[in-house]
């Protein structure tokens, strides 16, 4: 029996496309110490110890948050009221601005004789007022309110105002009964108050109207 | 199928869309406060009924279904205005007379008002009759029906006991 060896292919005699594979101990050894500094220095932000302790910390700073925060929303809703309150006032006065405002006011004095139903008000013919009072309202001017029935605003110069009260009179008659009164407005908010008072000397009711100064 | 077929149909199922009621508009806003003269003299105010619930009710001489709702309606008032529910009956007529005369009729317990001039119908866009409404205790718009369709009463009666548990 003959063995034969084949003899190994010399160096420069191997193919062109076979590759040259180094040693990879090295670079394994290179990756596997560059993954363990990764873990090593790669620590996690803050500790996550178990228990109780922290996480009663951490209800109770929620808690606080939370506190805050409806503060927050008390305090904003008290500024959404305070602003609602500062526009309405100052819608009026741009509505109403004081140099022609015109006020009328009804007032009610005793009531015997008369219970008030409605007022009508006409300024320089044309009416700008009709209000039905309730018997709530009757009542809470006889118990000394005062009612702004009318606010508008009036040139300077001569005006006329009427006014119509109907109500019922002693004996429960209906009563209608007209007031007048011819006023100069000048610069400066105006104020008119229609007072119904009794008058016992004639035993009915009595209708004044008069400007305040 | 007949193309025109096809569109009466297609009109007729569209058409209870369209005519949903402008006081439907109303639904979640505050009521329209209002004064109207009563059937016993009185002037009655909306809001100094604040923290009742209110069904405002409007209707007209003239208006069939309203005399069919006018009991009904009469029945509810009585049964919860202990409880605090109150109903107001809005008449529309020209003339208060026969609008007096007629609830005088049906022997009404619920308080009348008159509407002549039609100023509180227009604030309340009415468009058709009956329109009913249910004001919650805060005075808030929570329930708007147009006509009188079957089945209201007991619509009404449910609505009511809802809003006077709240």
């Amino acid at each position: 029996m003959v063995l034969t060896m084949s003899n190994p292919t010399p160096l420069s005699r191997r193919p062109a496309s076979a590759v040259e594979v180094p040693s990879r101990n090295p670079l394994i050894a290179l990756f596997a110490l560059l993954l363990a500094a990764g873990v090593f220095f790669v620590t996690p932000a803050y500790s996550q110890d178990a228990g109780t302790e922290g996480d009663g910390a951490f209800a109770a700073v929620r808690k606080e948050e939370f506190k805050s925060l409806d503060q927050e929303v008390q305090a904003l809703k008290k500024e959404v009221l305070d602003l609602n309150r500062d526009l309405f006032i100052l819608e009026e006065e741009l509505l109403f601005p004081a140099n022609t405002q015109v006020a009328i006011f009804v007032s009610m004095d005793v009531g015997t004789f008369f219970k008030l139903d409605s007022v009508q008000i006409k300024l320089n013919n044309k009416e700008v007022s009709n209000y039905l009072y309730t018997d709530r309202e009757a009542d809470a001017l006889l118990r000394g309110g005062v009612h702004r029935v009318f606010l508008g605003n009036l040139k300077v110069g001569e005006h006329e105002l009427v006014a119509f009260f109907t109500g019922q009179g002693t004996h429960t008659r209906d009563y209608r009964r007209g007031a007048t009164l011819e006023f100069e407005k000048g610069v400066g908010a105006k104020y008119v108050e229609l007072k119904i008072s009794d008058l016992e000397r004639k035993q009915q009711p009595e209708f004044i109207v008069k400007e305040w100064e | 199928m007949n193309m025109r077929a096809i569109y009466l149909c297609g009109l007729l199922l569209t058409l209870p869309a369209l005519v949903t009621g402008a006081s439907a508009s109303l639904d979640g806003q505050a009521a329209p406060d209002f004064v109207l003269k009563s059937l016993t003299g009185s002037n009655l105010r909306l809001s100094e009924y604040r923290g009742d619930v209110v069904m405002i009710n409007f209707w007209a001489t003239w208006c069939g279904r309203c005399r069919t709702e006018m009991p009904l309606l009469d029945e509810m008032y009585d049964r919860y205005r202990k409880v605090g529910f109150t109903l107001l009956g809005v008449n529309i007529d020209d003339d208060r007379r026969r609008a007096a005369e007629m609830a005088q009729t049906l022997g009404l317990k619920f308080p009348v008002l008159f509407d002549e001039s039609k100023k509180v119908s227009r604030m309340y866009d009415v468009d058709d009759m009956p329109v009913t409404l249910l004001i919650d205790r805060s005075g808030v718009v929570r329930y708007v029906n147009n006509g009188f369709p079957p089945g209201s009463e007991e619509a009404y009666v449910d609505k009511i006991r809802t809003l006077l548990r709240e």
